[in-house]
């Protein structure tokens, strides 16, 4: 194995037992936990619905079936097309879009300030600050938010105990809680990225660009936000893949009468017991994923490296 | 200059209410895990009690609410989530770590290749590996036969570990491959001119090098593992850990035994991140100490020697924690007053509550309505398929009413 | 103990490059030889190959009469000083002078007792206990030596471990390294760009260009007696003359240029015949302004333009009649306060110190 994969000869390079080490983690890794289990379900998303028993007997065969279901619905169905699956696939994606541009927006100042405005010691106490929430799990944070939002929920009891209003405002049934749990969920991941990219920016560049005259509003437009391309990508990148793929959050918070994507995945895998179907609505998922993925990294021109550091 | 005035004040609103937004759910949910109250509130509030912490309460009508100490399956899943949380460590760690070493050998022309694969399992969403991996043993379960394949391929534990490790050994990977941007590989070269082994140079150079990076890595592989939900939740199979516990609790409706095991979490969040912060920084004093005496020794100049008198500034934390004081003490003060605490207290609320409880039986049907909609029990979906809620197996699993 | 190398037609190549082409030279034991070339040329890649660290392409390296193709550098009796110098950071200055010792388990008690001797060589007795980030620059630099010293190699390889101190201590170093090379008695093999260096330590030296030695001698005589223009302008600094070969007298050559006939001297390894085109050096310490009396082999008219102060020497920068400008320098104990920008003078200089080579490209600075 040699000079066509490493720059030094492997095993002479670590040494033989380190070599080895070495080479059935990565195969291990690799392989029997990233590969094998991907291909496996791709396989069994083509494949029909049997019971553990008839696999390999006359039922098991190869079928688009479930993917078919994904768009045209149940063959006994008199719609033309899945509107129920789609359009909760559809108003997940767009959902996730909204979170991502929220979560940059909300983010950007307080990056900002951190990284060039604050003094130091400030800006420790900010980032220690910033982290703490997002060490608590993310079900329980939702679970904050669902007091707060639940019909006889926190919010709710002040506003009749005021006076402002006289019947409970719906926050969970309008989905407003998971909108908003969604977005708290993953901010600091837009954050850090963030504030890293612009932390590194000298601060020279922005004192040069307002000497030579520039407005605020256009130093951030020239100089700051190129910058921090790589950061903005990435959260975005990080954000949007999270919340897409996001269970815990609409499990606590999303109202009975929606679904979010995963959660349809959820449904086809535990409840209903169809696997095939559960795995041909994740490669769905994952499909969007990557397709998300290297749609930013053509348009930002970033490496996927820049991405996730 | 009234612009800039007006602009810091903006910011300052801006970043008061952003923290807020993060601080906020999280002191409400605080502090309702003080009110006696079987649903987590503050507005009404019945009475200042540790129960949730503790025993929990048998209600009015019989149902039994398990606090955190009395809470058995918590306890299950508390015990589990620490066995899982031990295996991925034990296997990403190692994985994460040569991954990155031998990021650092392949040539440059796979390293992109390389280096995608590595990072792939953190873009893969959670629910995805979950599924994967609980799809794949099934099947090698199902070669097996009945034997100890079998058993392990069915093993919720263990799939959860491997399931887990698949990401975790990414974010692993991460931590060494920016610890090891650093590391001046002449070292190695100097320890094998000196006549150590490869071996000799992995453990006596590039493991003490790599310490603080397999330190950090474990404790993040570790909360990462303990707090993860959406891959577990699959490859958990029939057992239970600490996130599934809390999910299947939340989902049957919201109990402020979940907002006193939160505070806990808090808590300890909070005293690992100080202690954290203070070690580092006496570390770091202790390494400017002895640079200090180094440039004093070396440079006898008086410029350095001189003291610089720091002017007396209150710290920021110290306002912080006045303010949380004095808002503390305003709460203790109205609730004694009102004498708000103690089992008087709690005795007088279950009574009148349980004289409510028949006018409550009364109104059943309208009681109903919203007591389904609180606990998201109420279904919505269509025939095709059933409601992720609707499952009658979730009941089951359900702990907090024994 | 001290060993022996040999470098046999050796030739490392990166691809189609050559880092290093057909190098032979003999080092003698107990020699300290210094590799001298600008960045690039190679004489990097030669002390990786006799430590062991890169295996020649072709060729052979020989320590004792030994050859070393496919031994490792653990293996070899050799210790390199890197660049770097590459301590262990996370190590005291102990453990770092004892590692060696450590990896071929010698016990903890003789390990500390070698330490310690070699902390008396090194002039860091009692030290031994810091961490290497409390040493000063030079302490380090000495503590990098001990610790390749510590399993008594044959021969000691440094890759410019000077560079990174500033000018006083440097020289310092220079006397200190030379010193210790006598105590130990083993082969010193030294990479340089610094010639000033290379010659004051050195037995001999090997100038090195693009991949290929170009002189190997001992120091006066590569000063001296350059064989290439290359040589003749990185080991010092010299003034070119073009121009054509006119006449030949035993080993005294006259060299018609645009500025009037010099005679020089031939090196009798380079062979000049009437007509070819060729260089007469001449460094600015050998010009001389002439006094009553003198009488000069060659005689140059210049135009002064510049000059600087250097302290025991003042340069001055000149042209002559074709454009040419050279550079010649005067003892500070000279009188010179007459002479600034503008004034013309008659400058003069010994056959005897002028050298002739075959055209051939020169050192860029």
């Amino acid at each position: 194995m040699g000079n066509y994969l490493f720059t030094q000869p492997f095993f002479k390079k670590n040494g033989k037992a380190v070599a080895i080490y070495f080479l059935v983690a990565i195969v291990f890794w690799f392989v029997f936990l990233v590969i094998i289990p991907q291909l496996y379900m791709l396989d069994l998303s083509f494949r029909s619905n049997v019971p553990p028993l008839a696999r390999g007997g006359p039922q098991d065969f190869y079928t688009m079936e479930h993917y078919q279901h994904f768009v045209f619905g149940s063959k006994t169905s008199l719609d033309a097309f899945n509107f129920v699956d789609l359009g909760v696939f559809g108003r997940t994606i767009l959902v996730s879009i909204m979170v991502t541009i929220a979560n940059l927006l909300f983010c950007y100042p307080i990056a900002f300030y951190i990284a060039k405005i604050a003094n130091p010691s400030t800006a420790r106490l900010l980032i220690v600050s910033l982290i703490i929430p997002f060490w608590i799990n993310e079900l329980l944070r939702s679970f904050a938010l669902r007091i707060l939002f639940a019909n006889e929920g926190v919010i709710n009891n002040f506003l009749t105990g005021i006076g402002v209003i006289d019947q409970s405002i719906l926050f969970i049934t309008y989905d407003i809680g998971l909108y908003t749990g969604l977005v708290y969920a993953y901010i600091l991941l837009m954050m850090f990225p963030l504030y890293n990219a612009i932390e590194s920016l000298d601060i020279n560049q922005i004192e040069a660009a307002k000497d030579l005259g520039s407005s605020s509003l256009r130093t951030h437009w020239r100089i700051v936000i190129p910058h921090a391309k790589p950061g903005i990508v990435s959260g975005c990148t990080m954000v949007f893949m999270l919340t897409v793929g996001a269970l815990a959050t609409p499990v606590v918070l999303s109202s009975p009468n929606t679904l979010w994507f995963p959660q349809l995945i959820y449904q086809w895998f535990n409840m209903n017991d169809n696997w095939s179907r559960g795995s041909a609505y994740s490669i769905i998922l994952l499909i969007i994923s990557v397709i998300f993925v290297l749609a930013m990294m053509r348009i930002f021109k970033v490496k996927i490296g820049e991405i996730i550091k | 200059m009234k612009p800039t005035y007006f602009i810091n004040f903006m910011m300052g609103m801006y970043i008061f209410i952003f923290f807020a937004y993060l601080f906020g759910p999280l002191i409400v949910m605080s502090i309702t895990a003080f009110n006696s109250a079987e649903f987590p509130s503050i507005s009404p509030w019945e009475c200042f009690s540790f129960r949730w912490f503790n025993e929990g309460k048998i209600a009015y009508d019989g149902q039994h609410l398990a606090g955190l100490l009395s809470d058995w399956r918590l306890h299950d899943g508390i015990i589990s989530s620490l066995i899982i949380g031990a295996g991925v460590v034990s296997l990403s760690v190692p994985i994460g770590m040569a991954a990155a070493i031998v990021l650092t050998q392949v040539r440059s022309q796979l390293r992109d290749i390389y280096y995608s694969i590595s990072i792939m399992p953190v873009l893969f969403p959670g629910v995805i590996i979950g599924i994967s991996t609980v799809v794949l043993w099934d099947r090698i379960a199902g070669l097996g036969g009945d034997g100890f394949i079998s058993d392990v391929g069915r093993n919720g534990i263990f799939l959860t570990i491997l399931a887990q490790t698949c990401f975790i050994s990414t974010y692993c990977f991460l931590i060494f491959v920016a610890r090891l941007q650093r590391f001046d590989q002449t070292q190695e070269e100097a320890a094998l001119d000196l006549g150590a082994t490869q071996t000799q140079v992995f453990f006596k150079i590039l493991v003490p090098y790599l310490m603080p990076a397999i330190a950090s890595a474990a404790v993040i592989a570790f909360l990462f593992s303990f707090e993860n939900y959406n891959t577990t939740v699959f490859s958990i199979l029939s057992d239970q850990t600490l996130t599934t516990v809390i999910a299947s609790k939340v989902r049957l409706g919201i109990s402020p035994a979940l907002s006193a095991l939160a505070l806990t979490i808090i808590a300890l969040t909070i005293i690992a991140a100080v202690t954290y912060e203070i070690l580092r920084r006496r570390s770091e004093k202790k390494y400017a100490q002895s640079q200090e005496i180094f440039v004093k020794e070396k440079a006898a100049s008086g410029r350095i020697n001189k003291e610089y008198k720091a002017g007396f500034k209150v710290p920021k934390g110290i306002v912080a924690i006045l303010l949380v004081l004095v808002f503390a003490t305003y709460g203790a003060t109205q609730i004694v007053k009102n004498d708000l605490y103690g089992q008087s207290c709690i005795d007088a609320a279950d009574k009148e509550k349980k004289s409510k409880f028949l006018e409550q039986l009364q109104t059943l049907e309208s009681n109903e309505l919203t007591e389904e909609e609180l606990s998201g029990g109420s279904l919505g979906g269509t025939e095709d398929y059933g409601d992720i809620f609707g499952d009658p197996s979730l009941f089951q699993d359900f702990g907090g009413f024994d | 103990m001290s060993a022996d190398v040999e470098l046999n037609n050796v030739s490392v190549t990166f691809g189609s490059f050559y880092a290093a082409k057909s190098v032979n030279v003999k080092i003698n034991g107990g020699e300290f030889f210094s590799f001298l070339g600008p960045s690039g040329c190679g004489k990097t890649t030669l002390l990786r190959a006799i430590s062991g660290f890169q295996d020649p392409s072709e060729g052979s390296v020989l320590i004792d009469n030994k050859d070393m193709f496919g031994i490792g550098p653990n293996k070899r009796p050799t210790s390199l000083i890197f660049q770097n110098l590459a301590l262990f950071p996370l190590m005291s200055v102990s453990e770092n002078i004892a590692f060696s010792l450590e990896v071929r388990g010698v016990s903890k008690k003789d390990r500390q007792k070698r330490a310690d001797e070699l902390l008396e060589l090194i002039a860091l007795e009692g030290q031994g206990e810091k961490k290497v980030h409390q040493l000063s620059g030079g302490q380090k630099q000495r503590v990098a030596i001990a610790r390749a010293l510590a399993v008594e190699p044959k021969v000691l390889l440094l890759d410019e471990p000077l560079s990174a101190l500033d000018l006083k201590l440097r020289q310092r170093m220079r006397t200190e390294l030379r010193e210790i090379q006598k105590r130990v008695n083993i082969t010193f093999i030294y990479i340089t760009h610094d010639q000033g260096e290379a010659l004051t330590m050195s037995d001999r030296i090997a100038v090195m260009n693009e991949g290929e030695i170009e002189q190997i001698g001992p120091c006066d005589e590569v000063y001296n007696n350059p064989l290439t223009p290359f040589v003749a302008t990185f080991v010092g600094e010299n003034n070119p003359l073009f121009g054509k070969v006119k006449e030949i007298n035993q080993n005294k050559v006259r060299i018609e240029t645009p500025d009037g006939d010099f005679l020089s001297t031939m090196n009798e390894n380079k062979k000049l015949n009437i007509g070819d085109e060729a260089i007469a050096f001449v460094r600015p310490e050998s010009l001389f302004i002439p006094r009553d009396g003198d009488n000069f082999d060659n005689q140059i008219e210049v135009n002064i333009e510049s000059f600087e102060f250097e302290g025991n020497i003042k340069n001055f920068y000149a042209t002559l009649k074709s454009g040419t400008r050279i550079k010649f320098s005067i003892p500070n104990a000279i009188d010179t306060s007459s002479i600034s920008s503008g004034t013309k003078l008659q400058l003069g200089f010994e056959s005897i110190k002028s050298s002739i080579l075959p055209k051939a490209q020169l050192a860029i600075d």
